[in-house]
């Protein structure tokens, strides 16, 4: 056969599909089709479960999983009636790319909500895509300023930076007054932690003390020993870092190893029993700020508490793991409220997301973080905060977050 | 003078490990002609079995999950086995990865890219079972040994200090085999051209499976001495020295051995001699020089030039 020529069945099996294409093009858009219900309403969530911040996705999936379990218990105990949620989980690895491929993939599969993604970094590159899409985002652990402020969809139930890391240097300050000379390190390379040092430097210079270094270092660091020694010529007796928590974990055992005996305050990247077996017996002392605290003595907290330790052989939750639950919960209780006001099958996909998000915001929750809501830019209002100084076990690579009073 | 030698002391122990990295690389690449990149997740599959082999509990997540070996091996003795066993799995990445191709007569790229599909499977494969949380490997480990020394004012890790001896040594010692051994020359003469290695009656098959155990060797003791300095800081951890590597393999000469030392030690030098305060932008300085040296000497430091293919 010669090129060019096409066989009949080639044909019409070309002209069929170009007929399918057509027709698509003619019927309704997915964001139009009804909500779907049946078989739960779909949520999606993008986590860090590869690359280097897969620890903090790790403990973050776990949260969802218990949320889902509580929910559905719940549901069928209290509120029969209530929508269940089918949940689709994709890998947002530890970058902007993967996380924004996963933000749109969910999106056209048409979920009504997005719980993630894990990093600031990511969110500030994927969130605009739910913006733009009309899709509710609840994030679980973005801290970084201006991350709601991304637009209208976008919610955090994660504390933001500013209200959270100052109340860390008033405690060190606090209980070491003599302090007088701070050096700061942080992560060039990670919104996060580039945002979170200059809350930490404002919060410093508020308090009289300018730093006498600012090191620079990046995410993949592992060996410090540059930094520190340059560091160290400049006397600290404050050192104030903002990292994730293997390069943080690394660099607070490096320091210790070289002589450092001052006081380290470390921001939300640390705020993981995953920095325990980096650091070792050097992780004891250090001060950080935290949103959550398994010693909040609320029923919900207690309930959540119980479960982690059932699924975890007895072990203590961490603070990414209860603000992944809560992060289900506000989605799941937004939308038994939506479906109260006017069931869900009548909504249609794109109306659905809009609505969800005004329940979203207008409501108040009960979660393991203490009783939150939202402002109407989707901030987190929460009225609880900790302090608390990690103690290692004699030892063992284990510890826990100490409550300060 | 002090921090001129602080320099001095920061940059070598650098360098030491990518060295000992970027050997690995090399005696593959001298053999075959291609990069195996799956180097890096054998590095971390050794920090991993250093871990295990000294009693390191696997955590809660995984399908390990709680796994502990009924044995708790001396650290140094727990570092030769877990390079032993990097060597068997390097052996498994070059008979699943290369050989198949390699009989195929295919290109070197796709031996690259199936390289690259190995490494990453071994990486998925740890985070499966081990979960992907960091495992350290006890500070207790060197028990009676002070966390760090002074050298005539300059400060270093003792960590660092027995990483930058053990590079050496092994350096030293595969110099003296590849220099003095039969097994070391016949490497080489296969390096160097394999068909008249053939014609003299050597197995260049088996040459290549020693290159890659030897490789692998290298990797495994390269990833439990970095995991007892830094931590094993998840499944990706050989990933980043795996690209500092491929720098330091490319800056020394492609397949030179004294070139992949040089190239560790220049660019562990240049890092530390970014100032502390700008040490964020040291990646930055490390691969300018890789480029200003390629501009200069396409070939490398060490490199030999290309043989003709007339």
């Amino acid at each position: 056969m010669e090129a060019g020529q096409r066989s009949l069945p080639g044909a019409a099996l070309a002209g069929a599909l170009a007929l399918a294409a057509a027709l698509a093009a003619c019927g309704p858009r997915a964001d139009d089709l009804p909500l779907q219900v049946e078989g739960g309403v779909p949520v999606g969530a993008v986590l860090s479960l590869t690359s280097n911040a897969n620890a903090y996705g790790q403990d973050q999936q776990i949260g969802l999983e218990l949320a889902q379990a509580w929910h559905q218990k719940r549901r069928k105990a209290d509120s029969p009636g209530a929508p269940e949620l089918s949940l689709r989980l994709e890998d947002g690895g530890g970058d902007e790319a993967t996380a924004t491929q996963a933000f749109n993939l969910l999106i056209d599969a048409g979920v009504v909500a997005l719980v993630g993604p894990t990093l600031s970094q990511q969110a500030f590159a994927a969130d605009p895509i739910a913006q733009r899409r009309g899709v509710p985002v609840v994030a679980p652990s973005n801290t970084a300023t201006n991350i709601p402020q991304i637009g209208g969809f976008i919610s955090r139930v994660s504390a933001p930076s500013t209200e959270i890391a100052p109340l860390s240097i008033a405690k060190a300050l606090e209980l070491n007054p003599s302090i007088r000379r701070a050096a700061v390190f942080y992560a060039q390379d990670d919104a996060y932690s580039t945002s979170e040092s200059a809350i930490f430097q404002k919060a410093l210079a508020d308090k009289g003390l300018k730093p006498v270094t600012v090191q620079r270092t990046q995410l993949n660091d592992q060996d410090f020993q540059n930094q520190i020694t340059g560091a160290l010529r400049q006397t600290p007796d404050l050192i104030v870092i903002s990292a994730q928590a293997v390069d943080g974990g690394n660099l607070i055992r490096q320091l210790r190893e070289l002589g450092y005996k001052g006081s380290i305050v470390v921001g939300n990247g640390m705020n993981t029993p995953n920095i325990y077996p980096i650091c070792q017996a050097y992780c004891d002392g250090i001060l950080i700020a935290q949103a959550y605290s398994p010693e909040l003595d609320t029923p919900m907290n207690r309930e959540f508490v119980a479960l982690y330790k059932l699924a975890k052989g007895g072990a203590i939750p961490p603070q990414l793991t209860a603000q992944a639950f809560s992060a289900y919960q506000v989605v799941a209780e937004a939308l038994q409220r939506l479906n109260k006001r006017q069931p869900l099958s009548q909504f249609s996909l794109a109306d659905a997301r809009k609505a969800l998000m005004a329940e979203l915001l207008s409501g108040r929750y009960d979660t393991p973080l203490g009783e939150i809501a939202f402002s109407p830019d989707g901030e987190v209002v929460q009225q609880r905060f900790h302090v608390a100084q990690v103690q290692m076990k004699p030892g063992s690579l284990n510890g826990r977050f100490a409550l300060l009073p | 003078m002090v921090h001129l030698l602080q320099i001095l002391i920061n940059g070598l122990a650098s360098g030491a490990v990518y060295a000992l990295f970027a050997l690995g690389y090399t005696l593959v690449f001298s053999v075959l002609g291609v990069i195996n990149f799956a180097h890096g997740a054998v590095f971390t599959i050794g920090g991993y079995l250093t871990y295990l082999l000294i009693g390191g509990a696997v955590g809660a997540n995984g399908l390990l999950a709680g796994l502990q070996l009924p044995l708790a091996l001396p650290f140094w003795l727990a570092l030769g086995l877990a390079g032993a066993g990097s060597a068997l799995v390097s052996l498994v990445v070059e008979a699943v990865a290369f050989r198949p191709l390699r009989k195929r007569q295919a290109e070197p790229l796709l031996s690259l890219i199936s390289s690259l599909g190995a490494g990453v499977v071994l990486v998925n494969l740890v985070q499966l079972l081990m979960g992907a949380e960091s495992y350290s490997i006890p500070s207790s480990t060197l028990a009676g040994l002070p966390a760090a020394l002074n050298l005539g004012g300059a400060q270093i890790r003792t960590v660092q200090l027995l990483l930058l001896l053990v590079a050496t040594l092994l350096l030293v010692l595969l110099t003296l085999w590849l220099e003095g051994s039969r097994g070391g020359k016949a490497l080489q003469a296969v390096s160097e051209d394999p068909v008249t290695a053939r014609l003299l009656g050597i197995d260049s098959g088996a040459m290549i499976r020693l290159a890659f155990a030897v490789s692998g060797f290298l990797a495994g003791v390269a990833g439990g001495l970095v995991g007892l300095s830094v931590s094993i800081a998840g499944p990706y951890f050989g990933i980043g020295y795996g690209l500092k590597g491929l720098g330091v393999l490319v800056l020394g000469g492609l397949g030179s051995v004294p070139g992949a030392v040089l190239g560790g030690l220049i660019v562990g030098l240049a890092e530390a001699l970014v100032p502390s305060d700008f040490s964020g932008y040291k990646d930055g300085v490390a691969f300018a020089i890789l480029f200003l040296v390629l501009l200069l000497r396409p070939r490398g430091l060490l490199g030999k030039p290309l043989a003709s293919k007339v």
